[in-house]
């Protein structure tokens, strides 16, 4: 009880920190460096309190008659920290969910995608095909193109030794119907020697009948028959001769008149020109 | 599952082998489609086309 009345004796101290008007505590003639008298006999006076927190993590400075307490150290916050998330009743799980049930088996299902992408491929690659085919048939001669691109000769009406001349592809067609002595001649003769040289066996068929294009091959005119040095065609605008095989012998024409295709149909009865 | 297994394993698995039957099969869909689409018109226009009536005008020779 005693002890408790000293203590309750009031003794005024004057303030040891004074505020200036900027809020910045003010406490010139402060020792911060004074030790507790019992600390002396224990520690080295300029060992660190052990009663106050180390240098590093906080302490109170002066700086200059300011007094300056900083605290360095961020404590962990008390509480046990726990995620929140946008509403309440959100659970967040820990694992991705299971989507098993809404996937299909891509065995199964890849052939029928391959399928269909072949299917595709097919029908695609014929319908090209087809467009192209068609457009290739729009250059082939027309119906009635082929009808007239064929004449047919009776040979019957022709006697030996005469000439027919007929229109083919509006172009006129030489035939002639070859005499013995003819033949004989054109055979004979060297035909290598010539302008153009061509043998009579590759420019007729049959040696008798004799097949040309009655053009001549200088500048177009149509040459005359049965006229000539040689027996054969000549041509009156620059005085070309053919021989009786149609070979140029003499002249300007560069080459032999030319052997359409031809045939012999229905037992040889009747000439097909084209 | 058994045919389509097959059909992977027999054509889709190597493109050079799925190319080859694409065509090969764009050819013959092509001449069965031709096929099938004359058939089709023949029959629909049964009676009147030429080669019907032909035998009603034509005489022989």
């Amino acid at each position: 009880m005693a002890s408790f009345q000293v203590l309750k004796k009031a003794v005024s101290l004057g303030p040891t920190v004074r505020t200036l008007s900027s809020g910045v505590p003010h406490a010139p003639l402060l020792n911060l460096a004074v030790r507790a008298p019992h600390d002396h006999a224990h520690f080295d006076p300029q060992a660190p309190r052990s009663d106050v927190s180390p240098r590093w993590a906080s302490g109170t400075t002066k700086l200059g008659s300011e007094l300056v307490s900083r605290t360095f150290v961020s404590s962990s916050p008390s509480v046990h920290f726990q995620q929140r998330t946008m509403h309440t009743s959100a659970v967040v799980k820990s694992e991705t969910p299971d989507w098993s049930t809404y996937r299909t088996n891509p065995e199964n299902t890849r052939a029928l995608s391959y399928f269909m992408v072949g299917s595709m491929g097919i029908i695609s690659a014929s319908a090209a095909k087809s467009t192209v085919s068609e457009f290739l048939q729009t250059m082939a001669a027309s119906a009635d193109v082929l009808a007239l691109a064929k004449v047919e000769v009776e040979l019957a009406a022709i006697p030996e030794g005469k000439n027919v001349i007929i229109k083919w592809r509006g172009k006129p067609v030489f035939i002639r119907h070859r005499t013995q002595g003819e033949i004989q001649e054109a055979r004979s003769y060297d035909w290598k020697s010539l302008r153009d040289p061509e043998s009579d066996d590759v420019r007729v068929k049959k040696p008798e009948w004799l097949v040309m294009l009655g053009v001549c091959t200088h500048l177009g005119c149509v040459p005359i028959g049965e006229a000539g040095d040689y027996g054969g065609w000549f041509c009156p605008c620059h005085g070309s001769h053919y021989d009786i095989s149609g070979r140029i012998r003499k002249g300007p024409a560069p080459l032999n008149l030319e052997v359409p295709q031809y045939e012999f149909s229905e037992g040889d009865e009747k000439l097909v020109i084209g | 599952m058994g045919i389509g297994n097959a059909l992977y394993h027999g054509i889709f698995k190597r493109n050079s082998v799925f190319v080859t039957t694409v065509f090969v099969g764009a050819f013959t869909f092509g001449i069965g489609f031709d096929t099938g689409v004359t058939k089709f018109y023949d029959h629909w226009n049964k009676g009147k086309q030429w080669k019907d009536i032909r035998h009603k005008y034509a005489t022989e020779e």
